[in-house]
C-alpha cells in the first residue's frame, strides 16, 4: 500500500497516526487493562496501600505515590445521564451519527463514552448501557527486524436490549 | 530591587482564516504587525521569546519551533526562548510566564507570539489530528477529539436545568459576528442574523455550525516589558498585568469537578484567584474577552466569571448585557466565533484587544475602559486561564 506524497512509508506503520492506544506490552505498562477487556472485564488499578481506585488505571497511585497496585473490576453497566448525537464533522475512522453519553457507573463514577450498536434517535436519558468490546486493527512492533502484529481490542458502551 | 511591574506595550496579528501560508509565514506576519505597533523598540533589545503553539509538531512537522521562528523574525533572545503548549490557552500561558520572568528580572523585553497552521493539504488530517487534543488513549480513541459532542451535552444540561433557549445560544453568535464585522484580521467579517444562526446546519444538536468556532489558521504577538522600560518605549497609556490564574482540575474521562456539566467549578476557582490577585471583582471589569469556542461556553462563562447569577447567562446575553452599552461588553473584536481559533494564538489576540481597549484605540472602543479581563478554556474543558489587565498596576 503506497502512501501518497510519502512513498518512503510504503508498507510501514506510522504509529503517530494511530487513533488507538499502543497497547503492546513493549509500549504500555497498563496493557493488562486491554487483556482484561478481552474477558469482557472493565478494570482499573487499586492502590493496595491507601485503597484509592482512580480511572484511568495508573502505574503509581496519584494519592499516596505507592506503586503497589492491583487490578480490580469496575461495573460493566451504567446509566445514561446525558447523550449527544454528532451528525457532521466526525473524525476519520468514525461514522455519523457518532453517539457519546455521560455514563453513571455508580459509586460517584461518571465518564464520557462512545455508544455503539445504537441508531440515531434510539438512545434515551436514563437508559442502561453495557460494556461493548470490539476488535480494532493490530499494531505493529518491530522485534529484531521482524514485524510482529499485536492484536488489539477497544471498548465503548451499547444499549441493553 | 522592588518587584517589577509588568506591562503589555503593543500587539499585532496576522490575518486569520483559511490561510495560504505556513505557520512560519504567519508568525512573521504577526511579529511584523507587532513590531510596527511599537516603533521605538529595537529588535536587538528583545531578550526573551515564547511561542505558543500546540500543533506545530503534528501539522507542520516542526517541534522546538521557538528558535526557528526567532531566527525568521530577526530576534536573538539571550534570556529565554521556548515553546509553550496549553492548547487553547497557550497564548495566555505564555503571557503569564513572560510576566513572571520579567517580574523576577530573568528577562527584560519579551515577545510572546503564538498560533497554529491547522489546515493540512487534505482535510481528513485537519480533523483527525484533533484526536491528539485530549487524552489520546482514553478520549481520542472514543472519537471525542473534536469538542462539539461534549459541548452539546453541556448545552443540553444548561437548557434543561435553567431553561436556556436556542435563541439565547444564537444571540451569542449574532453579537460576536457583529463585533467582528469590521475587524480586518478576523476569519469571518460578515454579521449574521438570528434566523441564519438558528437555521445553520446541525453539528451536534442543539449546536449548529454557527454555534461553533471555525477551524482557523493564524498567529498573533504581543510585547511585554517592565514599567520603566514601557514608559521609555511607548507614549501610550500603560497597560499592566494585574492578576492571573490557571486552574487544571480534572481529566475529562472521570473526575468532572462540578455538580453537573454546566457547573464549571474550575472556572470559578480561577476567577476567584485572578480577582484576588488583581484586587478587583467582577463588577470592576469594563471589558472582557472570554472563550466563546461554542455559544454555550460564553453563556456559562458570564455566570461563573461572576458577571451574572448562575443560570441567568442566557437572558444576560439575550438582553444585551454583554454587548456595547450593556453591563460588560464581551468579545469586542468578535471573539473566537468571528476571529476563529488558532489555539496558541487566541490568548494573544485577546490580550492585544484588551491592550487596545485600555489604550483607547480599539476598532470598537468601550469608552473609558480601565480594567479588562481575558479568559480561556482549554482542552475539553480541563483548564481555565484568566488574566486581568489594568491602566493602574
Amino acid at each position: 500500500m503506497t502512501v501518497l506524497g510519502v512513498p518512503i512509508l510504503e508498507g510501514l506503520y506510522p504509529s503517530t497516526m494511530d487513533l488507538y492506544p499502543l497497547q503492546a506490552k513493549e509500549f504500555n505498562r497498563i496493557h493488562p487493562f486491554y487483556e482484561n477487556l478481552r474477558q469482557n472485564r472493565f478494570t482499573t488499578t487499586k492502590c493496595k496501600k491507601c485503597g484509592n481506585v482512580p480511572f484511568p488505571p495508573r502505574v503509581v497511585c496519584p494519592q499516596c505515590n505507592s506503586d503497589d497496585l492491583e487490578w480490580v473490576d469496575l461495573p460493566t453497566q451504567g446509566k445514561v445521564l446525558r447523550f449527544t448525537e454528532e451528525v457532521a464533522g466526525v473524525p476519520l475512522g468514525f461514522e455519523t451519527p457518532l453517539i457519546h453519553a455521560l455514563v453513571d457507573l455508580g459509586e460517584g463514577r461518571k465518564f464520557i463514552s462512545r455508544v455503539v450498536n445504537c441508531k440515531e434517535g434510539q438512545l434515551k436519558e436514563g437508559a442502561t448501557v453495557k460494556l461493548a468490546v470490539f476488535d480494532i486493527p493490530a499494531m505493529i512492533v518491530e522485534k529484531k527486524g521482524v514485524m510482529d502484529e499485536v492484536p488489539r481490542v477497544f471498548f465503548a458502551f451499547e444499549p441493553v436490549k | 530591587m522592588a518587584e517589577r511591574k509588568v506591562c503589555i506595550i503593543g500587539g499585532g496579528m496576522s490575518r486569520w482564516g483559511v490561510r495560504e501560508a505556513s505557520i512560519i509565514d504567519m508568525a512573521q506576519e504577526a511579529a511584523k504587525d507587532c513590531f510596527d505597533d511599537v516603533p521605538a523598540l529595537k529588535k536587538q533589545d528583545v531578550d526573551g521569546f515564547l511561542f505558543a503553539s500546540s500543533y506545530c509538531g503534528r501539522r507542520s512537522f516542526q517541534v522546538n519551533a521557538a528558535p526557528v521562528i526567532a531566527e525568521r523574525i530577526g530576534i536573538k533572545p539571550t534570556s529565554m526562548c521556548t515553546r509553550v503548549d496549553t492548547l487553547c490557552a497557550g497564548g495566555s500561558s505564555g503571557i503569564i510566564l513572560a510576566t513572571g520572568l520579567i517580574k523576577a528580572g530573568l528577562a527584560d523585553i519579551m515577545v510572546v507570539a503564538g498560533g497554529e497552521k491547522l489546515y493540512t493539504p487534505q482535510r481528513w488530517e485537519t480533523y483527525y489530528s484533533e484526536l491528539a487534543s485530549i487524552d489520546h488513549d482514553w478520549e481520542g480513541a472514543q472519537g471525542i477529539g473534536l469538542p462539539p459532542p461534549f459541548f452539546s451535552m453541556t448545552a443540553q444540561e444548561h437548557m434543561k436545568r435553567y431553561g436556556t433557549t436556542k435563541e439565547q445560544l444564537s444571540a451569542v453568535t449574532v453579537k460576536n459576528r457583529r463585533n467582528g464585522s469590521n475587524n480586518p484580521k478576523g476569519h469571518f467579517q460578515k454579521a449574521v442574523t438570528l434566523e441564519e444562526v438558528m437555521a445553520s446546519r446541525p453539528i451536534a444538536p442543539p449546536l449548529g455550525l454557527f454555534d461553533c468556532t471555525p477551524v482557523t489558521d493564524g498567529c498573533a504577538a504581543v510585547i511585554l516589558t517592565y514599567e520603566d522600560k514601557a514608559k521609555e518605549l511607548s507614549d501610550r497609556p500603560l497597560v499592566y498585568v494585574r492578576g492571573t490564574a490557571q486552574v487544571a482540575l480534572h481529566s475529562m474521562s472521570m473526575n468532572w469537578p462540578g455538580e453537573h456539566l454546566a457547573d464549571w467549578l474550575h472556572l470559578r476557582t480561577a476567577a476567584k484567584k485572578a480577582y484576588e490577585r488583581a484586587r478587583v471583582g467582577p463588577n470592576d471589569i469594563d471589558v472582557a474577552q472570554t472563550h466563546d469556542c461554542f455559544t454555550i461556553s460564553e453563556i456559562i462563562e458570564m455566570e461563573d466569571l461572576g458577571f451574572c447569577k448562575k443560570g441567568e447567562g442566557g437572558p444576560f446575553v439575550e438582553s444585551g448585557q454583554s454587548d456595547f452599552g450593556g453591563k460588560i461588553p464581551v468579545n469586542t473584536d468578535g471573539g473566537l466565533l468571528a476571529c476563529g481559533h488558532p489555539f496558541g494564538g487566541t490568548g494573544i489576540r485577546q490580550a492585544r484587544e484588551i491592550t487596545y481597549q485600555l489604550q483607547g484605540r480599539a476598532i470598537r472602543q468601550v469608552e473609558g475602559a480601565k480594567i479588562g479581563l481575558t479568559h480561556n478554556l482549554s482542552g475539553l474543558n480541563v483548564e481555565h486561564t484568566i488574566l486581568i489587565y489594568g491602566r493602574e498596576p
